[in-house]
């Protein structure tokens, strides 16, 4: 766009619009805003999170084999 | 059945195929930028919220869907104090400056001041004039789509589209070649 050559409306309006359009950061924020506000449980949150406290109770329960050693 | 992460998927797909269309919609409803983006915001977390019976439908129903809530949540910001008279003045005060910093460092200082009087133009047209040139411009709609969203025939649409034009030309001194 130059001096010499005076803009049209629709030329003025597309830049008006590109100025206006909701900006990719903004959409961004908002669509992050939206996620978290309301966190939706998978369908599998009770078996993935039953595996995880399966899996905590094992490596804490087991005893290391230095300290069977130990005991016998 | 679905999981989280799939869920999310369906709603980044919804919300990137009709953010601008509800944001323009906003835009040219409150005037105000940034109620408009808390406007979009409020809108998409209700559709996430009920995301099991919107995401599954297709494009055109899903765009109604949100549109209907769209309207009834800028009708609440009226009530809600964000008046239209609050939200003309607050535009007014800002428009100047928003519309020759924002488009870029590499428009001419001609340029910026054709887009300030392009702003102030719109500004002062009629609110259903000012709605479907900014779904039209920054939403990208048809004026079938535009109509749609609005519950007005397309035809109204395109002549409120022709009326809007006429009289921006007219004011920034410009002939409408349409």
């Amino acid at each position: 766009m130059t001096s010499q050559a005076r803009p049209n409306l629709d030329q003025l309006l597309a830049a008006w619009a590109e100025a206006r359009r909701l900006a990719d950061a903004d959409a961004a924020r908002i669509r992050q805003a939206v996620l978290p506000a309301d966190p939706t449980l998978s369908a599998t949150w009770w078996s993935d999170f039953n595996a995880r406290i399966s899996a905590t109770i094992a490596r804490a329960t087991t005893t290391p084999a230095p300290a069977l050693a130990a005991l016998q | 059945m679905t999981t989280g992460s799939d869920d999310a998927a369906v709603f980044t797909r919804l919300f990137d195929a009709h953010r601008d269309a509800i944001h323009a919609y906003f835009l040219g409803r409150v005037a105000d930028p940034e109620l408009a983006r808390d406007l979009v915001q409020e809108t998409f977390l209700r559709a996430w919220r009920r995301l099991s019976e919107v995401g599954p439908l297709p494009a055109d129903r899903q765009r109604a869907w949100l549109f209907t809530v769209a309207r009834n949540l800028a009708i609440d910001s009226y009530r809600a104090g964000a008046t239209h008279q609050a939200t003309e003045a607050s535009l007014r005060q800002a428009a100047a400056t928003r519309a020759t910093a924002v488009p870029g460092p590499h428009l001419e200082a001609e340029y910026g001041e054709r887009l300030a009087q392009l702003e102030a133009a719109i500004r002062e047209l009629p609110e259903e004039q000012r709605v479907i040139l900014s779904m039209a411009t920054a939403g990208g709609l048809t004026s079938r789509e535009i109509g749609e969203a609005l519950g007005e025939p397309a035809g109204t649409v395109r002549y409120r589209l022709g009326q809007a034009r006429k009289q921006l030309a007219a004011a920034l001194d410009l002939e409408e070649d349409r």
